[in-house]
C-alpha cells in the first residue's frame, strides 16, 4: 500500500502575473501555480495580464475568456480595470511575482481582511551575497506587511523551482527509443538520435553565435544541434545562409541544425533531459538544466549599467566552485574553460574579476571536458537539491502564517 | 513622497505613523533592471529599530525636520561633534550615523547636514559627492581604461570599496554618499 505524504492544510492562492517580455515570468508561474496545485493540493487561482502569451504554455487557453480552469488551477485574466472584490475575495496567500504591482482595488481588499493573508513578493533570482540577508525580509506597506522571497543557490534563500520527479527525466531520456519518439513528436528524422553529441540551443540574439557553429561543424564527431525557434533563429538563418522552418534540419559539416516549433514546458524538460549540453537564456530554461543535472551555458538577461554581468560572475563563483575534483593535471582546468565559455557567450569584458583568461571560448576543448562537466552538474544539482524546492519552501513559510 | 532608492542614511521617514531616521540604505539591482532596498531605521521616539525591504520604486513619505550645515570637529567616544556656522557645539551618538561612519575621517572639510528632532541632533548628511583619498588598493590592470572592471580599494578610514581599475594609492575619488559607490577620479 502506498503511504501519501501528509499534504499542508489547503490554503487559497492568488498569485500575479505580469508578462513583460518572452515567457520567463508566466513560465515560472505556470509551473508554480502546477507544483502548488497537483504536489500540495492548495486552491490556486493565476491572475495573468496577458493570455496570448500564456497560450503558448498552455495551448488548452481560452484566451477570450476572463475565467477559466486549467489543470485545477483557476486562471483569471488580469485587466486595467480591475472590478472591485472584497475581502473574501482575496487569497490567503498572495504572491506577486517578479514584483509585480498589485490592482489598488485588489490591495484595499485584502487590507480589510478579517485574517491577515500573507503576501509575498516572488523575486528575481540571483546568486549574489546580498540575496541571503535580504531573503525573507518585510516590507511595511499600505498598513500591511510583505515578504521578500527570494529563489537562490545557497542556504539561507528560497531555493529553486523544480518537482521532485524532474531529476529521473534524463535516466528517461537516456534510452534510444524515448528518443526517437520525441524527435518524430516533431517530424525529426529518429536516425538523429544516434549522433555522437546532443546539444540544444535556446538564446537570446548573440554576436558568438557564429563562433559556436563554426565549431560544432568542425568537430570530429558528428553533433545534433536543436533549436527551438525563437530569438536566435534569425542569426542562425544569417549563418546557414538560408531561412529555416520549424520540423527542417540543416546539415553543414559534421553538424546537423533541427529546428523546433515553441514547444511545451513539459517537452522542453525532454529537450534539456535528452541533450549532453543546453544552451539556456534568462531565468526559467537556466533552472530547469541545473535541476536536471546537465551541462548548461548561460545567456543571461541584459541588463542596464551592465548590471548583469555582476549576477553571471556571481552564478559561476557558486557553481564553479568545487570543480577541481573533477579535473586531471594535464589539461586546462574546467573551471577557467568555462569561465572564459560563460564570459565570452554573454559577451563580458576581457578582464574578469574571476580571473576569465580571454574573450574567445575554446568550444573544441569545452566539448572535450564534456565528462566531466557532466560529473560535475550532477555534483552541483545533488548540491542544490539539499536546499528544497521553492513551491514547498513556499508552502512551508507560508502556511503557518494564515 | 519619494521613492525608497532615494532614502539614505540620516534622513527621516514616516512609517505607520511614526517617524524612523535612516541608519542605513542597501541598493542592490534585482532583476530586468528592478531594484531593492534594505534599510535599518530607528524609531525616534521609541529607540526600536527595523531592518525593511523595499522596491526601488515604492513610495515612501519624508518628514522634514530642522536642518543646519555643520562640519566634523572631533570624536568624543560615543560621540561625533561637529560645529555649526555660529560656532555652536552640535553632538550626534555614533550609533546615530549609520552609513554615514563609512566617510567619516579626520579633517574631513565637507559641509554637512545636521537634523534635529524635537531640539536634539538625530543624524547627519554627508553631501551627495564627497572626496576621499585611497590608501591602498592593488597595483592598476594594464590595459583596460574602460573604467568597467572594478577592483577593491580602502580609504583612509579604512572603509573598503570597489573603484575602477585604473585607481591607484593616493588618488582623490570621488563618491556618491546615497549608494556608497565610487564615481571617479577626483579632478585636481
Amino acid at each position: 500500500m502506498t503511504v501519501m505524504p501528509d499534504l499542508p492544510p489547503v490554503r487559497h492562492w492568488h498569485l500575479f502575473c505580469r508578462v513583460i517580455d518572452n515567457f520567463g515570468d508566466i513560465g515560472v508561474c505556470w509551473r508554480l501555480a502546477r507544483q502548488l496545485r497537483q504536489q500540495h493540493g492548495q486552491q490556486v487561482t493565476l491572475w495573468v495580464d496577458d493570455l496570448v502569451s500564456f497560450c503558448a504554455l498552455c495551448p488548452a487557453l481560452d484566451i477570450n475568456q476572463a475565467e477559466q480552469q486549467q489543470q485545477g488551477i483557476i486562471i483569471r485574466h488580469w485587466t486595467e480595470d480591475f472590478a472591485p472584490l472584497s475581502p473574501q475575495q482575496t487569497g490567503d496567500v498572495v504572491i506577486e511575482a517578479f514584483a509585480c504591482e498589485l490592482p489598488d482595488r485588489y490591495i484595499a481588499a485584502m487590507a480589510q481582511r478579517r485574517q491577515a493573508a500573507c503576501w509575498i513578493n516572488l523575486e528575481y533570482l540571483s546568486a549574489e551575497d546580498w540575496v541571503p540577508g535580504f531573503h525573507l525580509s518585510q516590507s511595511p506597506v499600505h498598513n500591511m506587511s510583505k515578504t521578500f522571497f527570494f529563489p537562490g543557490f545557497v542556504a539561507g534563500t528560497g531555493g529553486l523551482l523544480y518537482e521532485p520527479e524532474l531529476a529521473l527525466l534524463p535516466q528517461h531520456m537516456a534510452q534510444p527509443l524515448a528518443r526517437q519518439a520525441f524527435l518524430a513528436e516533431f517530424g525529426l528524422a529518429e536516425t538523429l538520435a544516434g549522433y555522437a553529441l546532443q546539444i540544444s540551443l535556446f538564446a537570446y540574439e548573440n554576436p558568438a553565435l557564429e563562433g559556436l557553429l563554426d565549431a560544432l561543424a568542425a568537430h570530429p564527431q558528428s553533433v545534433h544541434l536543436l533549436v527551438p525557434a525563437g530569438r536566435i533563429s534569425a542569426g542562425l538563418d544569417a549563418w546557414l545562409g538560408e531561412v529555416t522552418a520549424a520540423g527542417n534540419t540543416y546539415r553543414r559539416a559534421s553538424l546537423n541544425i533541427s529546428v523546433m516549433p515553441f514547444m511545451s514546458q513539459q517537452r522542453y524538460d525532454q529537450l534539456l533531459a535528452m541533450c549532453d549540453l543546453n544552451f539556456v537564456r534568462g531565468e526559467e530554461s537556466f533552472v530547469r538544466a541545473q535541476m536536471l543535472g546537465k551541462p548548461m551555458l548561460w545567456h543571461i538577461y541584459r541588463q542596464e549599467d551592465d548590471a548583469h554581468l555582476l549576477k553571471l560572475d556571481a552564478f559561476l563563483q557558486h557553481y564553479l566552485h568545487g570543480t577541481k575534483r573533477f579535473e586531471s593535471g594535464d589539461k586546462p582546468s574546467l573551471s577557467s574553460l568555462l569561465i572564459t565559455a560563460f564570459r565570452h557567450w554573454n559577451q563580458a569584458p576581457l578582464a574578469a574579476p574571476l580571473n576569465g583568461s580571454g574573450a574567445h571560448a575554446d568550444w573544441a576543448e569545452v566539448l572535450q571536458q564534456l565528462p566531466l562537466w557532466q560529473a560535475h552538474s550532477q555534483a552541483w544539482q545533488q548540491q542544490l537539491l539539499t536546499l528544497g524546492d521553492l513551491a514547498s519552501n513556499l508552502v512551508h513559510y507560508a502556511t503557518d502564517r494564515v | 513622497m519619494k521613492t525608497a532608492n532615494e532614502f539614505r542614511a540620516g534622513q527621516v521617514l514616516s512609517l505607520n505613523g511614526q517617524a524612523w531616521v535612516v541608519l542605513k540604505a542597501e541598493f542592490n539591482k534585482s532583476g530586468r533592471n528592478a531594484a531593492v532596498v534594505k534599510m535599518k531605521l530607528k524609531n525616534l521616539l521609541t529607540g526600536a529599530s527595523q531592518e525593511p525591504v523595499f522596491k526601488a520604486d515604492d513610495k515612501l513619505e519624508p518628514i522634514i525636520l530642522e536642518r543646519s550645515q555643520v562640519t566634523y570637529s572631533y570624536f568624543a567616544d560615543p560621540l561625533y561633534v561637529f560645529m555649526d556656522e555660529e560656532y555652536n557645539q552640535i553632538e550626534v551618538e555614533k550609533e546615530n550615523l549609520g552609513d554615514t561612519l563609512n566617510f567619516m575621517t579626520d579633517g574631513m572639510t565637507d559641509v554637512c547636514e545636521a537634523v534635529f528632532y524635537e531640539g536634539k541632533a538625530i543624524s547627519i548628511e554627508l553631501p551627495t559627492t564627497i572626496v576621499r583619498t585611497v590608501s591602498y588598493t592593488e597595483p592598476a590592470v594594464r590595459g583596460d581604461t574602460s573604467g568597467k572592471v572594478m577592483k577593491m580599494a580602502t580609504l583612509e578610514n579604512g572603509y573598503e570599496l570597489q573603484v575602477a581599475a585604473f585607481v591607484e594609492i593616493g588618488d582623490a575619488v570621488e563618491i556618491d554618499t546615497r549608494t556608497g559607490e565610487f564615481k571617479g577620479r577626483a579632478k585636481s
